[in-house]
């Protein structure tokens, strides 16, 4: 792969100083003035009709500015659920912590105080919290029509992918493999809790947000509160992360915007830790069945899977227990059922359809690959795809050289017991595992535009906010390379604009780890059109300026764009107190080329780190009988530590890709796909027993040791 | 969280005196207690500040005897040259707390007398905790509750310290209204049996102003082992205090105090017997 100036050089991220001095005005740290400050009362029961709602004491109390029931609050949020219509204030409420009222008052203790007066009569209603058992005849019924919830097209069926003839597939293996497994809720938990404020200017509004996309946040809010898109900006310069649950516009925008044109003042609207735990979303709990036919040459046949995932109340995601194309196999059947319950609810969380099917997955692999006496790297190596599903060609794919470079760089061989359970060292077992993964590298819609003055600086308007992935740094990057601007001038050459919908144009938001190849691509295409101005009218002289712009929406026939992933853990298990360490990780990728070194390093180990979470110890734990969640917030949920994070080796694998700005594909999400399942396997590995719900606590490696 | 009015206490018998008030509570380093007032799992009116009492954070060396105030904050204790170097066990068990934020804020008074981080009773159920009549773990979710000592509560004291405190045969200094008492530390933590709300002896208006530790016996050697379900910032799902008084080979006397498995510090004298 060739050599770049900019691009590919490990590039400390443009606004660190800020960041790290604290210069940096996050949504949290802004204050208007006149600024008025709000509180949510949520929901304390699963499932209830609310009969009455008082707010006549609430309104009492001095300081307090205005109050949103679904009495005088009607506003559809439009991307809380994509199937039905879900309020911002509903009734019956769903689950608990769905929203019921919002109160703007002096500040947040007199907002929480009138929250408090507020009465509420609730006649509480059964409720399921299992997926199962919401989909058995005389459920309760969540939503209307029924709990399993329904496609794009309407239809109550459940999500199917076919290929080939599954009974044929098993008829073709010689062995089947069969078995079940579950994950659990799990948390987006980033540091910067939801937070929005809502500004009136006459008929205008701005939201200062919180937001993975400050686009897509402007035209859902546009639409939403039904005004002109022009009416309506969203800026976000700074925020404190997502990991998927600040894409889109959200409740709490909506509400600060509502608050503040009842109360004639800007409203600042921010959660509470174990708000954000519960009221927002998480990551969709599954159970998996899945079965594989495979022949005794360890030749994949077939297979299948029927997954049934929890949505909450509202279908705000897809619910997807995706993964299987990751292998060749010529006969797959897959049905998956997004379900409602009346748990939080779920959507989007870093790689949302892929770390807990990935875990299901990867492990009965695990168990067939040992089951044929296979080597599970020889076993994927075999198995691994080589067009996606089977059909179409990639435009590139390293997935090979991962898992080979990840293996040596492991030790693969060293570390691998042969027989599991077999390594002992007094109350300690070690033992490795391997997973493998891909994520779709999408190309698609985004703008930039980019001003060169006389002063020979270049003003590159990106729609990008910068959800912690570095982006600003990354189209810095991109533009300099593309503007033959040295590496050692960017600071001094290259102005970034961020974050401002009146000064930015489209981007598709930070979600589906789409900035660097879309917006990306466009600050490319801008650049050749500013080159191009500047050959044709030479630098602008005195007051003059060039304006180059881009419109971008590539497509890319008869291929698939894919970014690959293999990850190699080590774990210690104590076999006497049922604690998991793990002491070895190795992430090998292929992103393409890799823009920035530094920050993309950063994000495989945050990403491998989350998914180390998962595997061990992280869940939003429900009460059964009461359907309360009893362990929201950082303590409770068993978020990692950095304490519990390992050292992580990343390995680069960049191959060569004619499509995407220079070659880089898709990197933030790939990073915690295949990272439950490689824990999982090593744990396998060392004490020879598999467990098949997540988290791997030790009440179940005791479990299943005892 | 509910307004109040915040008290500083000019010495102990001022803030006993203070602590009488309707809805008054004590406060040291607020670690936990502002949480649960923002959770309105307390309400209080008053908080009666220690804080403003000078010298309670202070460990003193009294002949052979350790007197450490109960203000002494938990990551001041586990570095105290004196108290790592004699009587390890606590130095460890309060390195062993949470975070290093709540070490540098929390107390020793404040961890021995922490509330149960069962989930039901934080989460508002309306448990013995709660001014209820029931413990949900029985049906519930019960993996962190207790397994000794259990009933008709099956909570787990949070405390590090206080099993280390069990373990070095203190004693805590408590000053109430009508004076002060000293009581052994093994005596002032009480079963659920004996008041299914309660996890201490103290009452409303008393204070556990300090601990004495006895002098360290030649050749004692003291630990504290803790398995947490991450590698920081959780309660023990099993620790051991552990202090052995050796002559050479020879186990003289023993102790070894269990937390997170029952209601109070947990000592397992057959064990201790056993060994010594």
């Amino acid at each position: 792969m060739n050599t770049l100036n900019s691009v590919g050089h490990a590039s400390p991220r443009i606004d660190a100083l800020q960041r790290v001095t604290g210069a940096a005005t996050y949504t949290g740290d802004r204050r208007l003035p006149g600024m008025l400050y709000a509180r949510v009362l949520r929901s304390p029961h699963p499932h209830a009709r609310i009969k009455r709602i008082d707010i006549s004491k609430a309104q009492a109390i001095d300081g307090v500015k205005a109050i949103l029931t679904r009495e005088n609050c009607d506003v559809v949020w439009g991307s809380g659920d994509t199937r039905n219509k879900r309020y911002l204030f509903n009734n019956p409420v769903r689950f608990v912590g769905d929203a019921v009222a919002a109160v703007a008052a002096l500040d947040r203790h007199t907002a929480e105080e009138a929250t408090r007066l507020i009465e509420v009569e609730y006649e509480t209603l059964p409720f399921v919290l299992d997926p199962e058992e919401a989909l058995k005849p005389g459920a309760p019924e969540i939503q209307p029509g029924g709990n399993l919830s329904p496609n794009n097209q309407g239809q109550r069926q459940p999500e199917v992918l076919r290929r080939g003839n599954i009974e044929e597939g098993f008829s073709a293996a010689d062995r089947v493999f069969e078995d079940q497994f579950s994950s659990a809720h799990v948390n987006n938990a980033q540091l910067e809790p939801r937070v929005s404020i809502g500004q009136w200017q006459g008929d205008h509004l701005t939201v200062f947000a919180s937001t993975q996309g400050i686009s897509n946040c402007h035209t859902e809010i546009a639409r939403d509160l039904n005004l002109p898109p022009e009416q309506v900006r969203v800026v976000c310069q700074f925020m404190g992360g997502g990991f998927g649950n600040k894409n889109q516009c959200h409740d709490f925008d909506l509400m600060a915007a509502m608050l503040a044109k009842q109360a004639g003042a800007p409203v600042k609207l921010e959660f509470t830790r174990k708000e954000d735990f519960i009221a927002v979303h998480g990551r969709w709990p599954t159970k998996q069945y899945y079965k594989v036919g495979v022949r005794n040459d360890g030749t994949l046949t077939a297979i299948q899977l029927r997954g049934y995932s929890g949505m909450g109340p509202y279908r705000k995601g897809t619910g997807g227990i995706a993964g299987i194309e990751i292998y060749q196999c010529p006969h797959v059947d897959r049905s998956v059922y997004p379900v409602y319950t009346n748990k939080a609810v779920s959507a989007n969380l870093r790689g949302p359809d892929y770390p807990q099917s990935v875990f299901g997955l990867e492990s009965l692999m695990d168990d067939v690959a040992y089951a044929l006496q296979m080597d599970p790297v020889e076993f994927r190596l075999k198995n691994m795809t080589r067009k996606f599903n089977d059909q179409i060609p990639y435009t590139s794919i390293g997935l090979e050289d991962c898992i080979r470079r990840g293996a040596e760089a492991f030790e693969w061989k060293k570390r691998w017991n042969p027989v599991s359970g077999g390594s002992t060292q007094g109350t300690l077992r070690r033992g490795a595992g391997m997973a493998m993964g891909s994520f779709f590298s999408s190309m698609g819609r985004s703008s930039a535009v980019i001003d060169l003055d006389s002063k020979g600086i270049y003003h590159v308007h990106v729609g990008v906010t910068d959800i912690g992935t570095a982006a600003k740094t990354t189209m810095a990057l991109i533009a300099a390379e593309s503007l033959g601007v040295p590496h050692d001038q960017i600071n001094a050459k290259i102005d970034v604009i961020w974050g401002d919908t009146d000064r930015c144009p489209y981007s598709v938001g930070e979600s589906g780890s789409r900035t660097t190849t879309h917006t990306g691509y466009a600050v490319v295409e801008a650049a050749k059109d500013l080159k191009r101005q500047i050959a044709e009218k030479g630098m602008p002289q005195g007051n003059d300026i060039l304006t180059a712009t881009a419109n971008t929406n590539p497509t890319i026939p008869g291929m698939a764009r894919y970014s690959f992933v293999a990850h190699f853990a080590e774990v210690e298990v104590d076999v006497d107190l049922g604690h998991v360490r793990v002491t070895k990780y190795v992430a090998a990728h292929d992103s393409g080329r890799v823009v920035n070194p530094l920050t993309a390093t950063s994000q495989v180990k945050g990403g491998a780190t989350m998914g180390i979470g998962m595997a061990l110890h992280e869940e939003l734990l429900y009460d059964r009988a009461s359907g309360q969640p009893l362990t929201a917030g950082y303590y409770g949920a068993r978020v990692m530590t950095h304490r519990d994070a390992p050292d992580i080796e990343v390995l680069w694998v960049e191959t060569e890709d004619a499509y995407g700005p220079y070659g880089a594909k898709t990197l933030g999400e790939p990073t915690i796909i295949p990272s439950v399942a490689a824990v999982a396997n090593a744990i396998y590995n060392a004490i020879g027993k598999r467990i098949k719900d997540l988290p791997i606590t030790r009440d179940k490696v005791l479990g299943v040791l005892a | 969280m509910k307004s109040f009015a915040n008290v500083n206490a000019r010495d102990l018998k001022d803030a006993v005196t203070q602590l009488r008030q309707p809805n008054a509570v004590v406060v040291g380093g607020g670690s936990d207690l502002l949480g649960m007032m923002k959770e309105h799992l307390v309400q209080p009116d008053i908080l009666v500040n220690l804080k403003s009492i000078r010298g309670l954070d202070q460990v003193s060396a009294k002949g052979a005897e350790v007197n450490i105030g109960g203000l002494i904050t938990l990551d001041a204790l586990s570095h105290h040259p004196l108290i790592r170097s004699n009587y390890a066990v606590l130095a460890e068990a309060a390195e062993s707390v949470a975070t290093p934020q709540i070490r540098n804020a929390g107390t020793l008074a404040g961890n021995v007398c922490q509330r149960p981080w069962c989930w039901y009773y934080r989460n508002n159920f309306s448990c013995f905790k709660n001014g209820g009549n029931k413990c949900f773990s029985v049906a519930g979710e019960n993996q962190f509750h207790a397994i000794f000592g259990g009933g008709p509560s099956f909570i787990v004291p949070p405390s590090d310290t206080a099993p280390a405190l069990v373990a070095l045969d203190a004693k805590f200094r408590v000053v109430g209204p009508s004076g002060e008492r000293t009581v052994p530390a093994a005596e002032f933590f009480k079963l659920p049996r004996v008041n299914a709300a309660k996890e201490n002896i103290l009452e409303k208006d008393e204070v556990l102003a300090s601990v004495h530790l006895p002098r360290a016996a030649k050749g004692t050697k003291s630990t504290y082992h803790k398995v947490l379900d991450r590698e920081a910032w959780t309660h023990a799902v099993v620790s051991a205090a552990v202090a052995l008084e050796m002559d050479g080979e020879v186990c003289k006397r023993a102790r070894i105090v269990l937390g997170g498995v029952a209601p109070i510090p947990w000592r397992l004298e057959k064990v201790e017997a056993m060994l010594a």
